[in-house]
């Protein structure tokens, strides 16, 4: 027991006097996360467009559609004229230009069906290179005259469609990207830690050393998991600090459970971190490989975005590995306020990757390089 | 304290260690001496229970070497060729790291005067000198007071001055009562701190005995070592009176081991005279553990 304390604390200790680990480890996420941050935004909407327009009929009902169309969220009204609309619209500073031709408030007065072959009362003009900004530009304001008309008709509507946001907390990019990154630093962090710096040891003979002494492997591990654990919860509790306090990501569920995913991502990692370092003969072939594991796991483990979004060549891949669900399963707690019982998929799939690896490691585990 | 019977060890087929025996006693300086590669590294790390031998039988200290490892890890405590250690941690962490893997553990204060690593005791293992590294290397080896010390070549690499503090270390260790099994190629070494030497060639023990007693079998005390100006054969030394061993080297200096110093000598002018040989680099030496080695071997210890 002395042997497993003194092991840990030592660990600790060169950690806190290795410099590069500490930039690496602790400032890296949080760097990662700042720069994402402010790239992205830290506004809560993502969507945001702004419209010209010009008003020609000065009418009530041009007014209340000016208005109706400036409260559409996300939406900014500048009212131009038309030479210079057209050429922000070409310029890209505008998403979408609306005129109002004069008679537009007189056809809503009257309420009468539009006449073929009449001049049309609004006319939009927009880029059609950038297709998403002119759907949505034009559904906006083709919502907003829809309304009008109904209005102006005195329209009953048969059917109506009912439309509720199942979504409680109002997600944004940073609030999914949080997560994404302390799944990332965990990984990289025990995955590569442990494959280079166990390989390290062995080549240069410290665990030779060790193995003169009466100190079993299984001691040794558990002293090497217990103060990376530390280490992560720490710099994990660091990073969703600055989250809290610059972006107010907050967790909806509860620190426990997002402490034991941590843990059983740390342990997952860390036991094929131990393999890796097992099965490479030098520290020089550590080091690649398990850049090359944990590299393609960053597109594939849903850190910058879904892992819906992968195509549908790769899904197998990704239900096979454990970085996807280590992401699930912290972005189920923070963003969702999941459960232990919700997360039950993650956690299962977690905790038999870690099973399985940790006993290949236990089973390649060598002190010595021969 | 230490048995070890036919101890061999294979490696790509060829037998690196090759039927090996040897018995050290209880309190006694033992040593392997040997050139690079004769398998001393192996044979220690066998008896160490770092590598697992290919047949034969270990006992240290009444336990099996073999199946019994963690019961002789207790009992011993090794110094690897190269120690290596954490670089971050400083003398005393390291210290208290390696004593907590024993049951028992010596006070750190004790370990630090004895080792005279008190001023560096929150030094940087990275920041010791040679000689500090390796006297940190046997403290650790020494931290949970062991009956049987191993030291690999113990000394390699050191400068004079620390290879003395490190001879005083061994014989210090030795008055402890402690069991010192060390391996060296330095003759020197062998000669001054070993009770009892083995020496190695080729993964055999080829003669062990005393210091003393190994010179003494040569039948010859003295060596004449010089360089002829000119190539003769061996069978013209070898005829001179005391003569009992004659080598040339590549270089081409000559070595005479003789029983009768003096005869040989007057012998060797008398034909330097006669056949115009212009000797230069004359001296002689009374014989050691290097001469052993060449005429059992006919190979020098070292290259120097």
């Amino acid at each position: 027991m002395r042997a497993y304390w003194q092991l840990t604390w030592a660990q600790l200790l060169l950690f806190a006097r290795n410099k590069n680990m500490i930039i690496w480890s602790f400032f890296l996420p949080i760097f990662m996360m700042l720069a994402l941050g402010t790239f992205m935004g830290k506004g809560g909407n993502q969507f945001s467009m702004s419209v010209a327009i010009e008003d020609k009929d000065h009418s009530t009902y041009s007014k209340q559609l000016t208005t109706m169309i400036d409260e559409k969220a996300g939406v900014k009204v500048k009212r131009i004229p038309k030479q210079e609309a057209l050429k922000a619209v070409e310029k890209g500073d505008v998403s979408i230009f609306v005129r109002f031709d004069k008679g537009l408030g007189d056809r809503l007065e009257k309420g009468k069906a539009y006449p073929k072959g009449e001049k049309e009362s609004i006319r939009l003009y927009f880029d059609k290179s950038n297709p998403t900004v002119s759907q949505i530009g034009t559904t906006v304001i083709n919502q907003a005259v829809d309304q009008l008309n109904k209005k102006a008709i005195n329209y009953h509507p048969a059917v109506k469609v009912a439309e509720k946001d199942i979504q409680s907390r109002p997600l944004r990019t940073i609030d999914f990207l949080v997560p994404g990154i302390l799944s990332l630093m965990i990984m990289s962090n025990n995955l590569n830690g442990v494959a280079a710096t166990i390989a390290s040891w062995r080549e240069r003979g410290i665990l030779r050393r060790m193995q003169g002494t009466p100190l079993k492997s299984s001691t040794f591990i558990a002293g090497q998991i217990t103060a990376r654990v530390l280490l992560n919860s720490l710099q994990a509790v660091a990073v969703l600090l600055v989250a809290y306090f610059v972006y107010d990501v907050k967790i909806y569920g509860s620190w426990l459970l997002l402490l034991m995913i941590i843990l059983l991502g740390t342990l997952t990692f860390m036991s094929i971190g131990f393999i890796i370092a097992s099965l490479s003969r030098t520290p020089e072939t550590a080091g690649p490989i398990a850049g090359l594991i944990s590299f393609p796991m960053i597109f594939v483990g849903g850190i910058f975005f879904p892992v819906r979004d992968l195509p549908g060549l790769l899904q197998p891949v990704v239900k096979a590995i454990p970085i996807g669900y280590l992401t699930d399963g912290l972005r189920g707690v923070m963003n969702e306020g999941a459960t232990l019982t919700q997360l039950w998929l993650p956690t299962t799939v977690l905790t038999a990757w870690f099973a399985v690896a940790f006993a290949i490691a236990a089973m390649t585990f060598r002190w010595d390089v021969k | 304290m230490i048995d070890v019977k036919q101890l061999v060890k294979i490696y790509d087929g060829k037998r690196v260690v090759d039927g090996v025996s040897f018995h050290v006693s209880e309190g006694e300086v033992f040593g392997m001496l040997g050139p690079n590669g004769a398998g001393k590294t192996t044979t220690m790390e066998m008896v160490e229970g770092l590598r697992s031998p290919d047949g034969g039988e270990i006992l240290v200290g009444g336990f099996d070497g073999i199946k019994e490892q963690t019961k002789v890890k207790e009992l011993i405590g090794i110094q690897l060729q190269s120690t290596a250690l954490f670089d971050h941690l400083t003398v005393a962490e390291i210290i208290r790291l390696y004593g907590s893997f024993y049951k028992k553990m010596r006070p750190l204060s004790e370990l630090l005067t004895a080792f005279n690593l008190e001023e560096k005791k929150k030094g940087l293992v990275k920041h010791l000198s040679g000689g500090q590294k390796q006297r940190l290397a046997i403290a650790i080896a020494v931290v949970h007071d062991p009956k049987v010390i191993f030291l690999d070549e113990p000394t390699t690499g050191l400068d004079p001055k620390a290879r003395r503090d490190l001879w005083d270390i061994v014989l210090q260790l030795r008055d402890e009562g402690r069991t010192v099994f060390l391996s060296t190629h330095y003759m020197e070494e062998a000669e001054q701190l070993c009770d009892r030497v083995a020496i190695m060639d080729s993964g055999r023990v080829i003669a062990l005995d005393s210091p003393a007693g190994l010179i003494r079998e040569l039948a010859s005390d003295s060596v004449i070592e010089f360089v002829p100006g000119r190539e003769e054969a061996s069978s013209t030394y070898q005829g001179l009176g005391g003569v009992k061993e004659v080598k040339i080297s590549e270089d081409g200096s000559v070595t005479l081991l003789t029983a009768d110093l003096q005869e040989t000598l007057r012998k060797l002018i008398a034909l330097a005279d006669e056949r115009g040989l212009m000797l230069t680099g004359l001296r002689t030496r009374t014989s050691t553990l290097e001469d052993v080695f060449l005429t059992r071997t006919g190979k020098r210890l070292t290259e120097t």
